[in-house]
């Protein structure tokens, strides 16, 4: 459990973090992934520049019509904050079930999409969100969607010298109703599946429907196919029953000690069925 | 661990048969594949450098190919051994025609070990598959 | 001058917070990881990657070149360190010889090669990765049935068929009882490994002085004693040249209830460069090389009448060892062996063990040591009886248990249970449970499809281990109680408290007895240079016999103290009490201040009495104690995803007189959690490789508080007669208790499936097969 030798610096600009990481640097914000791994000798970054104490970073704001989360906020503070509590509840509820206590204290939402570990818990609700990732380097600025930037098992749309400095997620429509629901490898606390959905209704119909998945299987996605048969539906008990069993479809499910793919295909329309009942008992 | 999976492959059975054991090509298509040493009949030296986001590890290994039966199957062993643990894997491809294309199909048998098997038993199913898929990615051009 | 102060009021019984908790709590606790001394050195170890294999060369060169490497050792160069000890010894044992680091051959994952010392543990940490060794990997197998199959890998190449040894154990008529039987009952019953995950890993420090030619070991122990006696055969030094020392330890729960190579490895390496040096435990090689407990497959049959009676058991139990046996590892079974009739009638067994080696880590005692598993098998097999018989397991329970007034009860095994009244814990659990309206409810549940379970579990343990015959190293314990010149008091016991709370515990009995307050009292223990020699804290015999030693030690000492004080009185008719000894006639009275400091200034003594007010107490228990309880569980069954929620659970257990009854429930609480790891959710698996798969944390399911029920906790009390202090013991209890309960609730719950035995751990993905299959 001791890292290989590194050197470490903290950041005490974005611009300084940029120009490290250009270089070579391994940016370090709450640790919870990378410091473990380090101690296991399964990374060995010669060179890690902390990003986590950026003022810079380190913001919940809403403007234009969406909140604006900065790459160093805390899953504490995405949970506790009561912006995002009111406008964009389904990233709240999410955070909370993220890790523990511990871990929502140092962790932070720009490493947790960084990483893109196939199991985290974020992915769904912004794959749901349709959330929106700023990245910047030092030649500039891009943004690219959750649907383009999860590529695979921990690769993202992240260039070298690229780092995650916003996340841009929509304000929630007053009526949608929200929900994330989770089986919790319990070692862990990763989602062995994890089920984020945002429900509208109108004229007594489906209006909108969005299901990002997790943990069951390579990377984050968006059940599509669900989505557009809850759609112009209202919602009933076979209905959304219909609509769960499409959300494993066509997917390379994985397999591990916790959790074997049939079970975890079968929990992904069990935990989508509750997700859908519990968003749309929440809608109006 | 058992592990298997189908992958298509744009050419004829032949044509894939033969780039599945071209060693210059397999050099450039194994996911951190550094170097490929030819070290006696179907039998080659490999180092390579495994980088998936943090994780990342040297290892040194060999590759046999055994079994030839072309265009239809060959049976491919792997082992290879870092610091950060070894692997060990035999697996049988199998060749079948699909139009113009071959379907690709793998079923092998997967050891672990050192710290990978300790604490990546959440990823190692994952990840495998992951890197398979970049390999034949890569041969399809 | 003397500032003893007397008091009146008594503390034996109280629910008292444990005075070791604030030194815990604020971090400022000293463990052997917070040692530092000028010079200190960093040991890493070399372990193997595979669980076979032959060691065709190693080559140190690269490390040894390493800046800041004072020094590399492999099996060669300790060849002169004596084997790590078994103390076990059953007729025909095999005993492998255990090497404190490898030589030609590995056996397990984790297996030390080599130790690399340096001047700080990064540089000791980054060498071991340049220490070159070229394996000649073998067949490795993991699982003991596999390892009985014919044609299996050799774990030791001179012992093919991997049978470390064989027992067998039998009492009555059991042929005849079977014959005779209306009702037989097989079941398969396996008591997965477990990894002990006590919450501080080992570590050492070794301190080696040669102009004293002294070695000091700082180490993570629950035997001091006994560390000091073997590592000293290990090392060929004199005992009383070697100091063992056990700082603040957190946590044990068996695993440390052991000598291990690195104790004499990290004597060896001081020894050798003449410097101090420290090797602390990663998580993972915690997880790896320190030893795991259960690793059972039994095969259980009990024979029964139609009303229930039950007749004979048979049970033969396959002892996965692993690779090597640690300290007790063989021993371990055969205390399965006498518990398996657990608390009921029965005079016919039979028993046999098979015990074999894997290429895997050693088992040894884990909470409970052999008698979770036997009370698993047997409440299991009870419970299964009363499937058969259509009879509620209460009620079978209630038939087969000994009377009451059948104590001393001599059992079929050997054993002479001291006292008991079973029937009293299990029907307050029902009661308080409100059984008969539960059952109401499960009947209306079930009409509807619901799957909600009620288990119980009556249990029996063996504690306060045990008479001197019965134990590999003495079963005795041992105290000093001394009161000081000033009057204040100090405690020295031979138990190494790891937890348990005894600097509480001890002070409230030396506080009552001697009619002091509790803060004149310390109490001391783990270091072998202090106090006189001791055995140990495990099998729940910390209070049972290391308390007793001390209430002996204590009334040696207040009969001292009431010589001086009827000296002091110039009275033959004296109390002692509350602290004070009276003069009946006068009045008059001296105070415990007093009378210590009269004997320490010795102006005067009484006949025939010396100086000073010391007193040691070695004392040997006459039997086992025989704690006992109900717990009783209900559970409801998610059908969609097999999770199992716990919505009650009681634990009615009876360990004689409480001392203190906050850390009697702490007790059973922590035990219930380790209990409901075992049923739920913790197994260490090993792949056919012999890799341990559930290498960390991030795989191996430690109960977390969150997961924990809540568990209504209550007492019945029936005191032991083995010991003055009535107590029986309590660390174990809430973990035997607690598995078998949990497991008869969910089999109970999906009996209306068809379902009639689950292995644990009852994980939601086996009850989601179990209810699938069921459709």
């Amino acid at each position: 459990m001791i890292p290989q030798n590194f050197e470490y610096a903290a950041a005490q600009t974005l611009d300084d973090a940029i120009k490290q990481i250009a270089g070579g640097a391994k940016p370090l914000a709450g640790g919870m992934s990378l410091i473990p791994m380090m101690k296991l000798r399964l990374a060995t970054p010669e060179r890690l520049i902390d990003i986590g104490r950026l003022k810079e970073l380190n913001y919940i704001r809403e403007s234009g019509g969406a909140l604006h989360i900065g790459a160093a906020a805390t899953h504490h503070e995405v949970e506790s904050s009561g912006l995002v509590r009111g406008k964009c509840p389904l990233l709240s509820e999410t955070a909370s079930h993220i890790g523990d206590v511990q871990v929502r204290n140092m962790g932070t939402i720009g490493g947790s999409i960084a990483h893109a570990d196939p199991s985290a818990d974020y992915p769904a609700a912004l794959q749901a969100l349709e959330a929106k990732f700023v990245l910047k380097s030092s030649s500039g600025e891009r943004t690219v969607s959750a649907a383009d930037f999860f590529v695979d098992t921990f690769a993202t749309a992240l260039e070298p010298g690229e780092m995650i400095r916003e996340v841009i997620v929509p304000l929630e429509a007053q009526g949608t109703g929200v929900s994330y629901q989770k089986m919790y490898q319990p070692a862990s606390g990763f989602a062995i599946v994890g089920i984020a959905l945002r429900i509208a209704r109108s004229g007594g119909k489906i209006s909108m429907a969005r299901i990002g998945v997790t943990g069951l299987s390579g990377k984050s996605y968006r059940a599509i196919d669900a989505e557009k048969a809850l759609e112009g539906k209202a919602g009933s008990a076979t209905e959304i029953q219909n609509a769960a069993a499409l959300v494993p479809q066509n997917v390379d499910i994985n397999s591990d000690l916790h959790a074997s793919a049939d079970y975890r295909r079968h929990l992904a329309v069990v935990y989508a069925a509750r997700a859908i009942a519990a968003a749309l008992s929440r809608s109006a | 661990m058992k592990i298997s999976g189908t992958h298509r492959l744009p050419f004829p059975p032949e044509e894939s048969y033969a780039k599945l054991q071209d060693p210059e090509l397999l050099a450039q298509t194994i996911p951190g594949c550094e170097s490929l040493e030819k070290i006696g009949e179907d039998e080659y030296k490999m180092k390579m450098k495994m980088a998936l986001a943090a994780v990342s590890g040297a290892f040194e290994g060999k590759i046999r190919i055994a079994d030839k039966n072309p265009p239809e199957s060959f049976r491919l062993i792997v082992e290879g051994a870092g610091k950060i643990g070894f692997v060990r894997g035999e697996g049988l491809l199998k060749f079948s025609a699909a139009g113009d294309a071959t379907e690709v199909t793998y079923d092998g048998d997967v050891q672990v070990g050192g710290t990978i098997a300790a604490v990546g038993q959440r990823l190692i199913d994952a990840t495998s598959k992951t890197m398979i898929r970049k390999f034949f990615e890569k041969i399809a051009g | 001058m003397a500032t003893t102060t007397t008091k009146t009021e008594t503390l034996v019984g109280k629910r008292i917070r444990r005075r070791e908790d604030p030194r815990l709590i604020t971090g400022t606790a000293t463990y052997v990881e917070d040692i530092k001394m000028p010079g200190m050195h960093y040991a890493a170890i070399v372990r193997s990657p595979h669980a076979a294999a032959k060691i065709r060369s190693i080559d140190t060169s690269k490390a040894a070149a390493h800046p800041g490497v004072a020094a590399v050792f492999v099996g060669k160069d300790v060849a002169g360190v004596g084997p790590v000890p078994c103390g076990a010894s059953l007729p025909g044992l095999r005993v492998p010889h255990h090497s404190i680091l490898a030589t030609d051959r590995v056996y397990f994952v984790g297996h030390p090669v080599a130790v690399v010392v340096a001047t700080d543990r990064y540089i000791a940490a980054d060498a071991a990765d340049l220490v070159e060794i070229d394996w000649d990997v073998t067949q490795a197998v993991a699982d003991p049935e596999k390892a009985l199959a014919s044609g299996a890998p050799a774990v030791h190449p001179e012992w093919p068929d991997n049978k470390a040894f064989d027992f067998h154990q039998e009492h009555g008529e059991i042929d005849k009882a079977f014959a005779e039987a209306d009702v037989v009952v097989k079941q398969r019953i396996t008591s997965q490994r477990l990894i002990p995950t006590a919450m501080e890993t080992r570590g050492v420090v070794a301190e080696w002085r040669a102009a004293d030619r002294a070695l000091t070991l700082y180490t993570s122990t629950q035997i001091p004693h006994l560390v000091r006696t073997l590592v000293a055969m290990m090392l060929g030094l004199e005992e009383n040249r070697l100091r063992v020392v056990a700082p603040e330890v957190g946590g044990g729960f068996g695993s440390k209830l052991n000598v291990y190579a690195e104790e004499a490895l990290m004597g060896f390496v001081s020894m050798k460069i003449g410097k101090p040096v420290k090797w602390i435990e990663s998580r993972r090689e915690n997880f790896l090389t320190t030893i795991h407990g259960r690793g059972h497959v039994d095969y259980y049959e009990i024979a029964a009448k139609k009303d229930g009676t039950i007749l004979g058991i048979k049970l033969k139990i396959i002892q996965d060892l692993g690779a090597y046996h640690q300290l007790l590892t063989p021993a371990i079974p055969t205390l399965s062996v006498l518990m398996m009739p657990g608390l009921y009638r029965t005079q016919n067994i039979r028993a046999d063990i098979v015990g074999v080696f894997t290429n895997c880590v050693p088992t040894d005692a884990y909470r409970g040591a052999g008698r979770p598993e036997a009370t698993h098998g047997i409440e299991r097999m009870v419970d299964m009886l009363a499937a058969e018989l259509k009879m509620d397991p209460a009620e079978i329970r209630l038939k087969n248990f000994v009377h009451k007034d059948e104590f001393p009860f001599p059992t079929a095994t050997g054993l002479t249970y001291d006292s008991g009244d079973y029937a009293a814990p299990l029907k307050k659990a029902m009661d308080l449970a409100g059984y008969d309206k539960l059952r109401a409810e499960q009947a209306e549940a079930r009409k509807q499809g619901k799957l909600m379970g009620i288990g119980i579990s009556t249990y029996g343990e063996i504690c306060a281990l045990g008479p001197s015959p019965a134990t590999p190293a003495g079963g005795w314990e041992s105290a000093t109680v001394k009161i000081e010149p000033t009057g204040k008091v100090t405690v020295m016991t031979g138990a190494s408290p790891h937890g348990q709370g005894e600097e509480t515990t001890f002070a409230q009995v030396a506080a009552d007895e001697l009619g002091v307050d509790i803060d004149d009292i310390l109490v001391l223990h783990g270091d072998t240079s202090i106090v006189q020699y001791g055995i140990g804290t495990f099998g729940s015999r910390g209070t049972a016999v290391g308390g007793t030693a001390m209430y002996f030690a204590l009334q040696e000492l207040k009969a001292k103290l009431k010589k001086f004080g009827a000296m002091m009185l110039n009275s033959d008719d004296v109390t002692l009490a509350n602290g004070q000894c009276v003069c009946n006639k006068t009045g008059a009275a001296k105070s415990i201040a007093e009378m210590a400091a009269a004997s320490y200034r010795a102006m005067a003594l009484p006949p025939n009495t010396q100086p000073g007010m010391v007193s040691t107490y070695f004392w040997e228990p006459p039997n086992f104690t025989f704690p006992f309880g109900a717990h009783l569980v209900v559970t409801d069954i998610d059908k969609d995803t097999g999770a199992i929620s716990i919505r009650r659970y009681i634990a009615v257990d009876d360990c004689g007189n409480l001392l203190n009854p906050l850390i009697v429930d702490g007790q059973v609480h922590g035990g219930v959690a380790q209990g409901l790891g075992q049923a739920l959710w913790e197994q260490a698996v090993y792949d056919d490789n012999g890799q341990l798969v559930t290498g960390e944390l991030t795989d191996y399911v430690v109960p977390r508080a969150h997961m924990m029920p809540w568990i209504e906790s209550s007492h019945t009390i029936t005191p032991t007669p083995v010991n003055p202090l009535g107590v029986k013991g309590v660390g174990e209890a809430g973990t035997i208790g607690c598995s078998p309960a949990v497991v008869n609730s969910v089999v109970d719950a999906l009996s209306p499936l068809g379902v009639k035995h689950i292995d644990m751990p009852m994980t939601p993905e086996k009850i989601w097969n179990l209810v699938k299959g069921a459709h």
